[in-house]
């Protein structure tokens, strides 16, 4: 523990260095020009995208209803005021529906990502500690997992587990978690093999405890930064097996869905049904991955110089 | 699906850029056309008509082959090979004369041997058409076949219609790849999954082919449209949403169909068999199911989802000669409302109705992918919603579809040259007492159907077919039991080069294929 806090201490102490550098810098300029710091930057980064997406979410389900009611009295409107997305050959509301389908993609992305993770920490931790024969063991499963191709591992988890959101969840969440076990279990080899963690195990302190009270917290940074990581992952898959026509079904709102009838209307000229829907994936993603970014430079400030 | 069709945009991209620039009136000069179908009308297991070349689900005339007889413009039956058929009393024993002048396209004569050798191969090997009603197929002579049939069959006819008679001699497991047959064309070439090329058969017994070279090729109907823009292609299938963009150098031909979309109400209340569900509270009623084809607004829906594409449907089988008039029903939204108070569900506080506490709710379900039909259901659920129903739509997979339809309506899509359908449809099969695809019986309706079956002649049969969905007292119209609703025929749209003209169309079956290429021998080029 002592170790965690002194780790803990020289980061502030880097980020405070930082700082003043910075700040003399600022001096210099007169101040005419904000700058701010990385560690500034990358927590107003992780704000940003952490409300972006959650207002996406809580719209997308405020909107749910209104992005699935039809009326062909508005169908193929371009983007105007009222429809800022356009609307498509059943005259629904492209705007709800883009927003509805992103919080589908996200919640989907969390519950996937969250259960990937937690798989991989698990396994990861076991793999490490078990000794000899559940190392072998896991690191074969990682390496099938990891051998077969992403999408088509999860087109078969999906379409066995009956396709729609379940297979969705399931493919996803079975199929993300093989990098970051790896990640974790080299960690905590790496960790067993340090200092303060035999000393302990001299001190006479059970494995369990070991694990608890000196190794989860070192992994901690490591594994909350590998899950967000693993959202856009997440996110992307849901939308291709659904785009591919094994995921959620048609009528539902989903970004892979709208794409994938988007395509029938690009040659006719209705751009707005693939440019937005697709911009606003993109800019999920990118969120996520610029805000997992943020969030290991301001858990792991070490990070920065690598 | 989808692999499929990014496949084929892909190959269709690389085919055009390989093809440079044909000249555009290319095909008036050589009197060749090429016309552009699914990728799905590729025949999987080639030009053989025991796996379903001509006689499949889509049925259309075979090209390759000739058949016995084929189907009119107004969908009677004239002679083709045969020159003469006629039924025994019992219905049990067909006997055709076939021409004594025709041969395959390697030489050999056509002979009795060859149609009984035919008939009895798709009898055995045919998984896509019920052959079961035949016995056995027997040569007497040179020029005569005998039908030996198991049960009567007075439509056998429409069945000889659409199989291509084979060369028993040059018949093997192979023949679907390289088919030889007496009919208009000759399969020249055949690049999977991109196209196929046949050429007029120089010693065809009939009319001379005016179209010497027809090359069709499988694309989506994306691709159709861009093929058609670029000028590759003289016809190219499209949908109706696609109708309101003009290429130049074509026109728009819309060619009316039994292709219909309707859905199915289940007739039963709810039971359980088999982890299947038979039968749904709700449309159990018959009032609710008259109420629901009373408040559909055909000429609404036609013009919504269509763009005006289509004509009202109010029968499987409509227009065809065993349809019968009386399945026609004008949209009345207020009478469908009392006949909704008649059967106990009264208007609830937000709109929808409500008998004995239970909401007046439906699922529909259409095929993951269709989007005609996705939007026929949408328009469906919102004009049922006028009605004070709540319907939910919902896609779903063949895999599942079958097993759900039995308890929710599912947006189908039927249409065929044979009054079979009516019976596929209608009649109840085997011990279940209830018909196949949604839960309904009806003893009269069901002996009707017998009946016409069992009568010695065709012309004797639509009578019968006609009063199986309305005698009068009962049947599967609007006053009688109404176990299915049907919506509209879907026109079968094609973009047309100037100066090519397509002869006459008869109403096309199920399935924006091969029907369009059935009289391409009657084709020309201005």
């Amino acid at each position: 523990m002592e170790n965690v806090r002194n780790h803990r201490k020289e980061i502030r102490g880097q980020g405070l260095e930082c700082g003043k550098n910075l700040q003399c810098r600022q001096n210099l300029e007169f101040g005419l020009r904000i700058r701010l710091n990385q560690r500034q930057k990358a927590r107003i980064l992780l704000i940003f995208s952490v409300i972006f997406l959650t207002v996406t979410v809580i719209l997308g389900i405020c909107f749910h209803d209104a992005a699935m009611v039809t009326d062909f009295s508005r169908k193929n409107l371009a983007p105007c005021l009222s429809y800022p997305f356009g609307t498509d050959w059943l005259g629904r509301n492209m705007f709800c529906r883009t927003l509805t389908g992103l919080s589908t993609s996200i919640l989907i992305g969390i519950l996937a990502a969250g259960f990937s993770a937690i798989m991989a920490l698990i396994l990861g931790i076991c793999a490490a500690t078990l000794g000899k024969t559940a190392d072998s063991g896991i690191t074969f499963v990682i390496d099938m997992v990891m051998g077969i191709p992403h999408v088509l591992l999860l087109i078969l988890i999906s379409y066995a587990m009956g396709k729609g959101l379940k297979g969705v969840i399931v493919g996803v969440a079975l199929t993300h978690w093989t990098s970051l076990a790896r990640l974790i279990r080299g960690e905590v080899l790496q960790l067993r093999e340090s200092e303060y963690i035999q000393i302990a195990a001299k001190l006479g302190c059970s494995k369990w405890q070991i694990a608890r009270k000196h190794m989860l917290p070192h992994l901690f940074p490591q594994f909350v930064v590998g899950l967000v990581l693993l959202f856009p992952h997440a996110i992307l898959h849901e939308s291709s097996i659904t785009f591919l026509g094994f995921g959620l079904s048609t009528e539902q709102p989903a970004i892979g869905i709208i794409l994938s009838e988007s395509m029938r209307y690009l040659i006719m000229g209705k751009w707005w049904l693939a440019v937005f829907p697709g911009l606003m994936l993109v800019l999920t993603v990118v969120l996520f991955e610029k805000g997992g970014t943020a969030l290991r430079q301001i858990l792991d400030p070490g990070s920065v110089h690598k | 699906m989808k692999i499929k069709k990014v496949i084929s945009l892909l190959c269709t991209a690389a085919m055009l850029l390989a093809v440079p620039a044909v000249n555009v009136y290319a095909g008036a000069e050589d009197q060749s056309v090429i016309v552009t179908m699914p990728t799905t009308s590729e025949p999987e297991s080639g030009f053989d008509p025991a796996y379903g070349w001509g006689a499949g689900e889509h049925v259309h005339e075979p090209l390759i082959q000739s058949t016995l007889v084929r189907t009119t413009k107004d969908l009677g039956i004239e002679n083709d090979l045969a020159t003469e058929y006629s039924c025994s009393d019992d219905g049990l024993t067909w006997t055709v004369k076939i021409r004594d002048d025709v041969k395959f396209t390697d030489g050999e004569p056509l002979t009795a041997g060859d149609v009984a050798f035919t008939f009895n191969t798709c009898r055995d090997e045919s998984s896509v058409n019920d052959f079961t009603m035949l016995k056995e197929a027997v040569a007497v002579d040179d020029t005569t076949v005998e039908f030996h049939m198991n049960e009567p069959y007075s439509i056998w006819p429409y069945t000889m219609a659409i199989v291509g008679i084979v060369p028993e001699h040059a018949y093997d497991e192979n023949y679907g790849q390289n088919p030889i047959g007496s009919g208009r064309y000759i399969m020249k070439q055949w690049d999977k999954g991109q196209q196929v090329i046949f050429e007029a058969n120089p010693d065809y017994y009939g009319e001379e082919p005016k179209i010497k070279k027809l090359t069709v090729l499988f694309m989506e109907e994306d691709a159709a449209l861009a093929a058609a823009m670029a000028g590759q292609v003289d016809l190219a299938h499209t949908a109706a949403s696609y109708s309101e963009q003009e290429i130049e150098g074509y026109g728009l031909l819309n060619v009316e169909t039994v292709d219909n979309r309707g859905f199915n109400l289940p007739c039963i209340e709810p039971e359980e068999k088999d982890g299947i569900i038979y039968g749904n509270s709700l449309t159990a009623d018959v009032n609710v199911r008259r109420a629901i084809n009373l408040a559909i607004d055909r000429d609404e829906m036609i013009e919504n989802v269509l763009n005006g594409y289509g004509t009202k449907a109010y029968s499987v089988c409509d227009k065809m000669p065993w349809y019968n008039e009386e399945a026609v029903t004008e949209y009345d939204l207020d009478a469908a409302k009392a006949l909704m108070e008649e059967a106990g569900w009264a208007e609830g506080d937000d709109g929808v109705r409500e008998k004995d506490g239970e909401k007046a709710e439906l699922t529909l379900m259409f095929p993951n992918g269709d989007s005609v039909r996705q939007a026929l259901a949408e328009d469906t659920a919102n004009q049922l919603r006028e009605l004070g129903i709540e319907v939910t739509t919902s896609g779903v997979g063949w895999d599942t579809a079958y097993d759900q339809a039995q308890s929710e309506p599912l947006m189908w899509g039927w249409g065929a040259h044979s009054p079979m359908e009516l019976y596929n449809i209608y009649h109840t099969i085997g011990e279940s007492g209830s018909a196949e695809y949604s839960p309904y019986a009806n003893e009269t309706v069901d002996n009707y159907m017998d009946e016409a079956l069992a009568s010695s002649s065709l012309e004797e049969s639509y009578d019968l077919w006609k009063k199986a969905q309305w005698d009068g007292t009962t049947g599967i119209t609007q006053e009688g039991d109404i176990p299915w609703i049907w919506l509209c025929n879907i026109d079968h749209l094609y973009f047309v080069r100037d100066g090519l003209e397509v002869a006459d169309q008869k109403l096309h079956p199920h399935g924006h294929g091969w029907s369009i290429v059935n009289n391409v021998d009657q084709w020309d080029w201005e």
